[in-house]
């Protein structure tokens, strides 16, 4: 063996790969044998527990069959979780795209000194999502908080905004809040996507006297479509899974108007110990994550980048 | 596709626009960004400066219904009393360094293999099992819970540092693989090429060539990881039940919800402290956490 690998030895660990193709690297396996039974057996078992009427309480299975599924289906509870995770999912996702977009590109024409306001600018990212919470429920808090207040000695508002007691403008509230704290990340993303920016590109197009609203629309953005798309997978993924920030400052409340799927699902699991009926709702929502994943993937691959 | 954060290449365009044949339009655009920048800051620092300024604020004036915008008096008695009162937060604080540390430590470990294996591929179940692994980070946590703490009950493992540490694993471990891989992608083969002909062993070669090569990798893995443990409050809520072992959020949580609500100043205190660890890491960790993260991530699609 190493004697064939010092005469040729730059083609030697094809020639290896070729000649004996293994079928398992031992290396994977502490990862894979871990990960089969923090995650494999518990996914397996949940998907089992989805057709019985297993609880915390009398852990026993007894198969339902699909009677949870079908319980699922009629119970409004389960739909308003749903579309509270859509709106939350989707206005987040959405509007700190939207903010990092506008920063990356802002913050790349800073030069020299004033580049240091980038790393500042991150920070938000790296605050633990519990204080997230804790301070945009203090600053949001009614009365006493800081929002009304400023809010108000500048005329922009008469009477205080019912933040976290309201509904409505408790979404908005945890909505502000994840901004916050997730618009950096896309910032990160597209910071290193207006980097790959072939120079040659920006250099014939500033030659062609493109304005700079056109080199941003024509010239850029294109370069930014895979950032984009994986991005908002990543975040997509992350925010329909978002449980402390919304435990922390409203509960799922008032009134489940910020009950999202994790919270419903923690809630059955842990405060009702419906152990079978949280598991066929995880079960159901994988899917619609799976085919998420799956569009943006097609997306992502019908252009090549 | 691969995004490199090439510093250079971006900064020559916005160089040349400085230069004379773009003076006329330079000062719209000049106020355009100087403006959203500044936005930006306010929007950014505001919250964190608020945080600073509640913590340092006596009880009373945190508490004024009527929010006064900076301390009118200056006191450090908010921290003092995280240390001294009954409320446990030191011992959260150490559980939540040791239980992310150690999660961070192992998981680094292991997802180093596991990550070397992937980057270099070479049989025939690689593409298989690292799609999987990528896979198991879409998994709502929420779903495996349940599950996993009747089999932690099982083992006898509730209520245990070793418990919460193989819990983190769950998402650790799916994460630090795919970003060591996007890393070790990185790094040419040739050089293990030449490590091999001296007649070095393939875990020698990772850890004695590619791994001191990949240091930055490690730590910046090593950190996210830290990060997600210290972050989370799903795991600890329904795997650990006393007070002794309890970490930050979940501790944090239950202290300032019940006879603590209202005091805004020890809260805002805490969360400062809270929030330490993982902005200093951050900015230790700033420069090439980048092309970790949109490395392993983009190269999987």
């Amino acid at each position: 063996m190493r004697a064939v690998l010092t005469s040729v030895p730059s083609r030697a660990p094809r020639r290896r790969r070729g000649a004996r193709a293994r079928w398992f690297d031992w290396m994977t396996a502490p990862a894979l044998i871990i990960l089969a039974g923090v995650v494999g057996y518990p996914i397996a078992e949940a998907v089992i527990v989805s057709f019985s009427n297993y609880s915390l309480e009398m852990p026993v299975h007894n198969f339902v069959g699909g009677a949870n599924y079908r319980q699922l289906y009629h119970d409004p509870l389960f739909w308003e979780s749903l579309r509270n995770t859509v709106i939350f999912t989707g206005v987040s996702v959405a509007v700190a795209m939207l903010l990092g977009l506008v920063l990356a590109l802002a913050l790349e024409r800073l030069t020299g000194p004033w580049r240091f306001i980038r790393g500042v600018l991150l920070t938000p990212w790296a605050v633990p999502v519990i204080v997230v919470a804790f301070l945009f429920e203090f600053m949001f808090t009614n009365p006493g908080g800081i929002t009304n207040a400023l809010l108000e000695r500048t005329g922009i508002i008469g009477s205080p905004i019912p933040w976290l007691t309201q509904p409505g403008w408790a979404m908005v509230a945890v909505i502000i809040a994840n901004v916050w704290t997730t618009a950096p990340f896309f910032l990160l993303i597209f910071t290193a996507a207006l980097g790959g920016v072939p120079t040659e590109v920006t250099e014939a197009a500033r030659i062609d006297r493109a304005g700079t609203w056109s080199m941003i629309t024509q010239i850029k953005l294109p370069y930014l479509r895979s950032a984009a798309l994986v991005g908002a997978l990543l975040m997509i993924i992350q925010n329909f899974n978002s449980f402390p920030l919304i435990w922390a400052m409203t509960q799922g409340g008032p009134a489940y108007g910020t009950t999202t799927l994790v919270i419903y699902v923690y809630e059955l699991a842990f405060t009702s110990f419906k152990l079978g009926y949280a598991s066929a709702i995880g079960i159901v929502w994988l899917a619609l994550l799976v085919i998420i994943a799956s569009l943006f993937i097609r997306v992502l691959r019908s252009r090549p980048a | 596709m691969r995004l490199t954060v090439d510093k250079t290449a971006a900064r020559r365009p916005t160089a040349r626009a400085a230069g004379p044949g773009r003076r006329r339009r330079l000062p719209v655009g000049r106020c355009a960004v100087v403006v959203t920048v500044a936005l930006f800051a306010v929007w950014t620092l505001w919250p964190l400066y608020w945080m600073l300024s509640t913590s340092l604020k006596s009880g009373q004036e945190a508490t004024n219904l009527n929010p006064t915008l900076w301390p009118h008096t200056i006191t450090g008695a908010n921290f003092g009393e995280l240390f001294s009162s009954s409320l446990p937060f030191w011992d959260y604080f150490i559980n939540s360094v040791v239980t992310s540390v150690v999660a961070a430590v192992v998981a680094v470990f292991i997802a180093t293999l596991a990550g070397y294996s992937f980057s270099r591929g070479g049989y025939r179940l690689g593409g298989a099992s690292s799609v999987a692994v990528l896979a198991t980070q879409m998994l709502p946590l929420v779903v495996l819970i349940g599950p996993l703490y009747l089999l932690l009950l099982k083992a006898h493992l509730l209520n245990t540092y070793l418990g919460l540490i193989i819990g983190y694993t769950t998402f650790a471990i799916p994460f630090g693989a795919w970003m060591m891989k996007g890393f070790f992608d990185g790094i040419p083969r040739e050089i293990e090429e030449s490590a091999r002909v001296d007649g070095y062993s393939r875990l020698g070669i990772l850890f004695r060539v590619v791994v001191p090569l990949s240091v930055p990798g490690l730590v910046t893995t090593a950190v996210f990881v830290f990060m997600n443990t210290w972050n989370n409050l799903l795991y600890p809520l329904t795997l650990i039940s006393t007070n002794a072992r309890q970490t930050l959020p979940p501790g944090l949580l239950q202290s300032f919800s019940g006879t603590f609500k209202t005091d805004w100043g020890g809260m805002m205190a805490a969360s400062l402290i809270t929030s330490l660890p993982l902005i200093v890491a951050f900015f230790l960790v700033q420069r090439s956490m980048v092309r970790g993260l949109t490395a392993g991530a983009l190269a999987g699609t």
